[in-house]
């Protein structure tokens, strides 16, 4: 019967002491920060968001800690392309920390571009190179055989390792973005946190919707939910990815192959050299929102121009 | 030895009774204060850290500008109003996107979009709410005979009316409230969702007095539609369709000041008016030729373009479709 006693005495003193400890371990608890939503006033049927004069002082001040995000589009001239590259400006001027590629497909840069590159007034670089004649496609048809950019695109590449050291601290994502394509501003925030090669859902591609990697309960990539060649290694569209400026500077031959690609695959020939499929990324929550549309624009049809053109050619547009 | 047991028992229940009553003050005290974190440091922290010390540098840099810029003054800018009908289709989120963007580069912009629904779609509530723009979100189903039906060419049929007419009413209501009455400085534009617009076209057309006109791109057969300036004045139209028309030219090349559209209650389009008379139908009862202001330059230059978006292929979605795997439709 002592010994019972002795054993619950020994009992109660550990005991307590034992909770202690592990209480008195856990006390470096941070205070909880408390947030504030704010509301934006309502009259009626306006709603008007507060905001500063902030907004129109365009683009963003440059900020240290931000990567930033190399952004490549290789362009051609053709009716529409002041159109497309001047609403790609309107847009690209709300993303701080960016730096736009603009490649010409052209012997040498127009003065259109050039004009248009300053009045933005965005942080840019301006290149240059003609696709030779028997790559480029002929007349109107659209050949996927030949994938249109590709030689720009590589330029970018070479121009971006020539510019940057792998040994210098400046992080920054590399991403490919045509000239037709919608992108929501949401999409630069998502892809600024990629370490190696990270992917997204892209609507109106591969004749769907969208085209959206598979992700699985781990947040891993596992496939391609696509109709048109899912077994392509990478089966996503140039704006589904984007991919760190250090991975870029470390696989110093990854270039996007010209010749012997079959449509669809050029991205893979691409990424492919880069990335695994289980090193990808996926991003706008887990592959489930869609922050970038491969729009199209029409082919303005110029009938009434004649011959001679009806308007005067002095006259850009 | 049962005694002994009791009492050392009973020491010993008291002993780490006051060392625990110890314990809790001494963890009291501890709670009021700051707790050394350092070995917590991780680079997030770090990061969200040097992010704050910029902003808290920036919103100085700004509330400095701000102080400076206050002795000053200058009065407000007049708003310019623009009025976007809109309507569902698969671009219909990319083309308000984009256009969102260009809009959120200019200041005192109000933008009012009207849907061609019988009721506001959550698609474009949300578009707009996130969109950070001052807007005004209305709708108002087209008549279904007046309604463009699937395969039918887009010149058949004018396209926008009730929804642009539905924009002049709210504006003609909203502004009736206002201070100023008829005298409120404004300017209306009529923005298509799909065309392209450069940020010049919005500072050009903000000194409009009575209506201001100048050239599109891309419309009317043509690389551009413009008017013809001699002197300062308008005297014709440049354009390949139909130049006889009142007024020949597209609904972006064209903005009327807020006074003239208060003055004119009446003053709308006209879903009757023959194809390409859309335009004239408003403009015929507010001014005349020779009234025009031409901007852009004397209308030498393009600022704005009529860009149409494709529609995207749907072959294999509608395949899938048929077989029951078509893509999430929640997803917008």
């Amino acid at each position: 019967m002592p010994k019972r006693r002795d054993i619950v005495a020994i009992i109660l003193i550990v005991l307590p002491w034992t909770l202690l400890i592990t209480v008195w371990h856990q006390s470096a608890i941070t205070p909880l920060l408390s947030t504030r939503k704010g509301k934006s006033g309502l009259r009626g049927d306006i709603v008007e968001v507060v905001r500063t004069e902030y907004v129109y002082s365009r683009p963003p001040p440059w900020s240290d800690v931000l990567p930033s995000i190399h952004v490549i589009t290789p362009t051609y001239s053709r009716p529409v392309q002041k159109a497309e590259l001047t609403r790609l400006a309107n847009t690209l001027l709300h993303v701080p920390n960016l730096h736009w590629i603009l490649v010409e497909d052209s012997q040498r840069t127009t003065t259109s571009v050039v004009r248009l590159l300053q009045e933005t007034g965005l942080n840019y670089t301006h290149l240059n190179v003609e696709t030779p004649r028997n790559y480029k496609v002929r007349g109107d048809t659209r050949d996927p055989r030949i994938p249109r950019g590709t030689i720009q695109r590589n330029l970018a590449l070479r121009w971006l390792r020539e510019t940057f050291s792998i040994n210098s601290s400046q992080s920054g994502i590399v991403y490919f973005a045509d000239d037709d394509n919608t992108y929501s501003l949401e999409l630069f925030d998502e892809m600024r946190s990629t370490k190696k090669v990270s992917v997204w859902p892209v609507a109106f591609v591969g004749g769907l919707r969208y085209e959206s990697p598979k992700v699985n309960k781990l947040g891993k990539v596992y496939g391609w939910k696509t109709v048109f060649d899912p077994r392509r290694p990478f089966a996503i569209d140039m704006a589904g990815f984007a991919v760190n400026l250090r991975l870029i500077l470390s696989k110093p031959q990854a270039y996007f192959k010209l010749r012997g690609v079959k449509g669809g695959y050029q991205e893979s020939s691409l990424l492919k050299e880069l990335v695994t499929l289980s090193d990808l990324e996926p991003k706008a929550a887990n592959c489930t929102k869609v922050l970038v549309w491969h729009t199209r624009t029409e082919k303005p049809v110029l009938v009434n121009e004649g011959k001679k053109g009806f308007t005067d050619s002095n006259v850009e547009i | 030895m049962a005694t002994r047991m009791k009492l050392k028992l009973k020491t010993v229940f008291v002993l780490y009774f006051m060392v625990s009553l110890m314990g809790l003050i001494y963890a009291l005290m501890q709670l009021g204060q700051r707790c050394d974190c350092t070995e917590h440091n991780m680079p997030k922290d770090r990061t969200i850290s040097r992010l704050r010390g910029e902003l808290h540098r920036f919103q100085e840099q700004l509330r400095k500008s701000e102080a400076t810029k206050q002795p000053q003054k200058q009065p407000a800018k007049p708003t310019i109003f623009v009025i976007t009908p809109t309507y569902a289709r698969l671009v219909q989120k990319a083309e308000l996107t984009r256009l969102s963007q260009t809009f959120l580069n200019v200041p005192q912009l109000h933008w009012i979009v009207v849907e061609d629904s019988p009721h506001k779609t959550p698609l474009v509530t949300d578009l707009l709410v996130k969109s950070g723009l001052t807007h005004t979100h209305l709708h108002m189903p087209t008549a279904k005979d007046r309604k463009l039906q699937e395969g039918d060419p887009s010149w058949l049929k004018p396209r926008g009316v009730e929804q642009r007419n539905e924009g002049l009413r709210w504006l003609r209501e909203d502004r009736r409230a206002q201070p100023g009455g008829d005298n409120q400085q404004g300017v209306v534009y009529f923005a298509d969702d799909d065309n392209t617009y450069s940020l010049q076209i919005f500072e050009e057309m903000r000194s409009t007095e009575r209506v201001s006109v100048w050239p599109v791109g891309l419309v009317g057969g043509m690389k551009y539609e413009r008017p013809v300036v001699e002197g300062g004045k308008v005297v014709r139209f440049h354009t390949g369709w139909r130049p006889s028309r009142p007024f020949p030219m597209d609904m972006a090349g064209f903005a009327v000041s807020l006074k003239l559209i208060l003055a004119n209650q009446e003053a709308c389009f006209d879903g009757d008016a023959p194809m390409g008379f859309l335009e004239s139908s408003l403009l015929q009862g507010l001014v005349t030729m020779d009234e025009l202001e031409p901007k852009a330059d004397n209308c030498s230059k393009v600022l704005v373009w009529h860009t149409r978006t494709e529609k995207p292929k749907m072959k294999r979605e509608e395949a899938l479709q048929a077989q029951g795997l078509g893509s999430d439709r929640a997803v917008e």
